[in-house]
């Protein structure tokens, strides 16, 4: 399973983004991805959650599965609750790992 | 899912919500605020809440009138009333801060611009500070101001961020962004979002400017100095003397802000870079302020609010902005005048000249055939004003 995550917008404007292979991970980290995905409900949720209001953060992620692949866009107040752990698991990533850009 | 939950907020019927709107007590006000803004979030209608009319928030005018809410890290807003207004210091940096910024943001346009609050009608002013864990950042939620504390849930040597509340002009900056909803209502995309975003810039560091009585010279015109941890080689989010130079760090990267037209950055993230391509209008204040000299929010910023407030619409883009600011200067100060020239020469330095505008004819927002919630929203506003 291959997850694209990035975060853009914020007062501070700055971008944070990583690609994650679940492949790649120890067992334990790829376990706890996919329960994240699944308890999201990651494949039914919609592809574009705006929220209103200023300086919110911008969230983007794919998930890339053997037969299906599934992108949003989700502003920061209207993230799902189910959704939000997923999200910050995978910030986490991205602040350890930066973008070369 | 959205058709399921705009549902939910259309059982309330347009009659009842215009009562209530009209004549209901403050908190009774805020719920129909609040609706009516989750309408048009479910129903994806981003930009639109910023049609709502000042009517929605339309108090018993009281002057500044400031309420601090604590989220104890969680996600649910306002969250706990902490401080109102005229209680003493609590203690906790955070709440005293966002009251204090609050305070000096409306003095700014109450006593330099003559404007009472958000609404112009003495718009309560709320605050959370304590949203989440580990949260870097600050927004205007469409009704309210929310501070995260930074990364302060990370190991020290990881920290990169400070609390929000800890520079004065990111107070200013997200009160500014409810100012521009009720006048302009700059939508937030594209050049029209990078002039929303410099506006909230240019007044929060008016603020910081007129707290510490700081010429246009004496300025550093950093946004946001202090928010960076030691650990980051910056000095600041953004800088409007010279964009782009801001922080150059291993982690965070480069600050990307132009400071000319022809670096403009055409990019699909960031709502179309609005906090990038700010740089080009943020640059092009700085110039006219410095070309005046003396207290930046006397002449700029009153230049620039008048145009925020009286000329500037939903879909302005940057030459317009210089074309109505050059106008609005001539009409402040004369045709020729110093001050208007120093409006063109600030334009000019990041690419646009600034013309005399034939009558501008502002452009219509496209507004979808409206239906299901957006119809009731009709139905009880009218058409946007302005």
């Amino acid at each position: 399973m291959k997850i694209e995550y990035e975060r853009t917008g914020g007062f501070a404007g700055m971008r944070f983004a990583t690609q994650v292979d679940t492949a790649s991970l120890p067992r334990t980290d790829s376990d706890a991805l996919r329960k994240l995905i699944t308890e999201s409900k990651f494949f039914d949720l919609p592809s574009a959650i705006p929220s209103a209001g200023a300086d919110g953060f911008m969230y983007k992620l794919t998930v890339e599965e053997k037969r299906r692949r599934h992108t949003i866009e989700v502003g920061d107040s209207a993230i799902p609750e189910s959704l939000r752990p997923l999200v910050e698991r995978l910030h986490q990533f991205a602040r350890r790992h930066p973008p070369s850009s | 899912m959205s058709h399921h939950l705009h549902s939910i907020y259309c059982i309330t019927p347009p009659h009842m919500l215009r009562a209530i709107v009209e004549s209901g007590s403050p908190a009774q006000r805020q719920w129909a605020v609040r609706t009516l803004v989750a309408t048009e979030q479910f129903r994806g209608q981003r930009l639109a809440y910023t049609d709502l009319p000042a009517i929605v928030t339309r108090a018993a005018a009281m002057g500044k009138q400031r309420i601090i809410y604590n989220a104890d890290n969680g996600s649910t807003l306002p969250g706990r009333q902490v401080r109102a207004e005229g209680d003493p210091p609590t203690g906790d940096a955070a709440v005293d801060e966002a009251y204090a910024g609050a305070g000096v943001t409306y003095d700014l346009f109450q006593e330099i611009y003559s404007r009472n609050s958000i609404d112009g009608n003495g718009m309560r002013l709320d605050s959370t500070v304590h949203y989440q864990q580990g949260y870097d950042n600050a927004f205007w939620n469409g009704q309210q101001m929310v501070y995260g504390d930074g990364d302060e849930n990370l190991p020290e040597a990881e920290r990169l961020f400070n609390r929000f509340t800890i520079a004065i002009d990111i107070i200013g900056h997200e009160l500014t962004h409810g100012v521009t909803q009720f006048e302009a209502k700059l939508v937030y995309r594209d050049q029209p979002g990078a002039l929303n975003e410099s506006m909230s810039d240019v007044f929060g560091s008016l603020v910081k400017q007129r707290a510490l009585n700081q010429t246009a010279d004496q300025a550093d015109w950093i946004i946001g100095q202090g928010l960076f941890t030691a650990r980051v080689n910056g000095v600041g989010i953004r800088s409007m003397k010279a964009p782009g130079t801001a922080y150059n760090d291993p982690v965070l990267g480069k600050d990307p802000q132009p400071g000319h037209m022809r670096d403009y950055k055409n990019v699909s993230y960031d709502n179309g870079g609005v906090h990038i391509n700010s740089g080009i209008p943020n640059h092009a204040f700085y110039v006219t302020a410095r070309e005046l000299g003396g207290s930046a929010w006397e002449k700029a910023g009153k230049i620039w609010y008048v145009a925020l407030r009286d000329k500037l619409g939903a879909q302005s883009k940057f030459q317009e902005a210089a074309d109505l600011t050059f106008k609005t200067a001539g009409e402040l100060f004369g045709a020729g005048s110093l001050e208007q020239k120093a409006v063109r020469t600030g334009w000019s330095v990041v690419g646009l000249t600034a013309v005399e505008a034939p009558s501008p004819t502002p452009t219509p927002t496209p507004t979808p055939e409206p239906q299901g919630c957006r119809q009731s929203l009709a139905s009880i506003f009218g058409p946007a004003q302005k």
